[in-house]
């Protein structure tokens, strides 16, 4: 403030009674304060953040500035929690906010209630008009989503194989139900290209047979960095996909255009993976309780009709139905012994009849046959012994003459009358002739009784 | 109610919940609720086994959109996540 008092006073001062109204430093602050904050109300600046800094209360304090001014800005820690850009030093950005003082040092500042990156507003236009069409058009309607699968076969994934999304869904899947097949369709989630990328693996998916729920996802990041998910192409591949399509972009604040067009939209892409196995757990619950209350009520119904039996029978119609029963009992063993007796009976009867006929058989009929063919067999026998034994004697006789007319034919015979026989010494010949044998040479002579072994003397 | 066919889990589900709406409401005769007991205890096992039939796995698209393995990154992340 010494500065007014040194300006260069081109015009002489009025040496008037001056009427001196002096102020305190205070009473001036407050009410330059009440000036400025009226003045400035509400304004827009824009400016490159520098020397930002967070203290322990929680505020955020830095400084705008362009290329030749500075301007102290504040952001107090109730409004910095909504704020979903973080501001850091260089970047360029556009503040709303207050203009104020701090009295103690009669500084004077923005206090901001609202910040964002600079050119983010043509964005959030583009954002706001898309919406506001699709919605129009009816892709956003309730009547337009679909329920979740109780049990599917595939979960399909459209997320970037590097980034934090697919490893917390692969890990929430595998922890809740190991046996879950998963088939990912990798696409750049940030960038140029993320935007087709997102849709040709949208439409990949949707080709694979079994799949029957996809996830969207992608982490957390600065909004610039979530847009792909808030371009019209995307939300259309969204809206076109054969089965329910989850949406998981960013963090729980952040909301883009394929949260509003996707069947369900999860807060992270944790939550989209629970929310998939949820209807899992939810369709297992359901099949246990289900199957107790089958059990259940069919236990209670038998109960009940053997309560209803057991009742029947204690009632005095049927009380007295064992009793009779077992009387009926008795009477039907006694028919049933009365009939094998009767039938033992029968049976013996006609076993003594069979016995009679077999003795009958026997006794009579073959007895006598026999008897007959025996005694013509004897008969028989006995002729033929007799007639063999009258043929072995007439055979005898005739051989007893045939051997003594053998005998006096046998050259033995002449022996007896003094004959002898003279042989060669070997009696391989007999000797004829005197002039075969030569004196010296022994002979054998065969007489009626006995033989001779000679030697000839003499030959004549 | 009888046909012995089970199409899908669906079905089954909602046969199973029809039976058992059926045994708890109706005064039906003992045969009758016996034979749909048993319906409905071979529909809670259909039901049971799709529930753990699907086996375990992950795969990843190739640019062409062909089924192809999943990196090594992935099949390794253990249930506490770490890689």
């Amino acid at each position: 403030m010494t500065d007014l008092f040194d300006l260069p006073s081109d015009e002489p001062m009025v040496p008037s009674e001056p009427v001196r109204n002096v102020m305190t430093v205070s009473e001036l602050t407050a009410d330059v304060r009440l000036v400025l904050e009226s003045k400035y109300k509400e304004i827009w600046v824009e400016g490159e953040i520098s020397n930002a800094r967070v203290w322990k209360t929680g505020h955020l304090y830095f400084t705008l500035k362009d290329a030749s001014a500075q301007l102290k800005a504040v952001m107090f820690r109730s409004t910095l929690r909504h704020q979903r850009f973080r501001p850091d030093d260089g970047q360029h950005v556009v503040a709303r906010g207050q203009l104020s003082v701090y009295e103690p040092k009669g500084e004077y500042q923005i206090v901001c209630q609202y910040l964002e990156p600079h050119g983010l507003g043509a964005l959030q236009l583009a954002f706001n008009q898309l919406k506001q069409r699709l919605n129009k058009e009816g892709l956003f309607d309730a009547t337009r989503k679909r329920t979740l699968p109780p049990l599917p076969r595939k979960i399909g994934i459209v997320t970037s194989l590097d980034g934090a999304a697919v490893r917390d869904i692969v890990k929430v899947l595998r922890r809740r139900h190991p046996n879950i097949h998963l088939v990912i369709s990798p696409a750049r989630v940030q960038g140029d290209s993320a935007a087709s990328e997102i849709v040709l693996g949208l439409q990949h998916l949707s080709q694979i047979p079994g799949i029957d729920v996809i996830i969207a996802a992608r982490g957390g990041g600065p909004i610039e960095d979530l847009w792909a998910f808030n371009e019209e192409r995307v939300a259309r591949a969204i809206a076109a996909a054969p089965v329910p399509v989850i949406s998981a972009v960013g963090h729980e604040t952040d909301y883009t255009i394929s949260d509003f067009v996707a069947d369900l939209r999860a807060a992270t892409p944790s939550a989209a993976a629970e929310l998939v196995v949820a209807r899992k757990d939810e369709m297992e619950a359901r099949i246990i309780r289900l199957s107790d209350r089958l059990r259940e009520t069919v236990r209670d119904s038998l109960q009940r009709r053997r309560a209803a039996v057991h009742t029947l029978q204690a009632r005095p119609g049927l009380a007295g139905w064992p009793t009779r029963v077992a009387m009926r009992g008795r009477q039907i063993d006694e028919l049933a012994y009365r009939l094998s007796q009767s039938t033992r009976d029968k049976i013996g009867r006609r076993q003594r009849r069979v016995h009679k006929l077999r003795l009958q058989l026997e006794g009579l009929d073959l007895g006598r046959q026999l008897g007959i063919i025996r005694n013509r067999l004897l008969k028989g026998r006995d002729a033929l012994v007799s007639a063999m034994r009258e043929n072995h004697r007439e055979q005898d006789s005739r051989l007893r003459v045939a051997a003594s007319r053998l005998s006096t034919l046998s050259p033995l015979a002449v022996l007896a009358r003094g004959y002898a026989v003279c042989w060669s010494a070997d009696r391989s010949s007999i000797i004829r002739d005197a002039t075969t044998v030569a004196p010296g040479q022994d002979i054998h002579i065969t007489l009626h009784h006995g033989s001779l072994e000679c030697e000839i003397k003499k030959a004549e | 109610m009888n046909d012995t066919a089970i199409k899908n889990f669906e079905s089954a589900l909602s046969e199973l919940e029809s039976i058992v709406k059926n045994l708890e409401n109706g005064n039906l005769s003992l045969e009758k609720s016996l034979s749909l007991f048993e319906r409905g205890i071979e529909l809670s096992r259909y039901c049971h086994t799709r529930l753990e039939a699907a086996e375990q796995r992950l795969e990843v698209l190739t640019e062409k959109g062909e089924v192809g393995p999943a990196p090594a990154s992935l099949m390794t992340l253990d249930d506490e996540g770490s890689l």
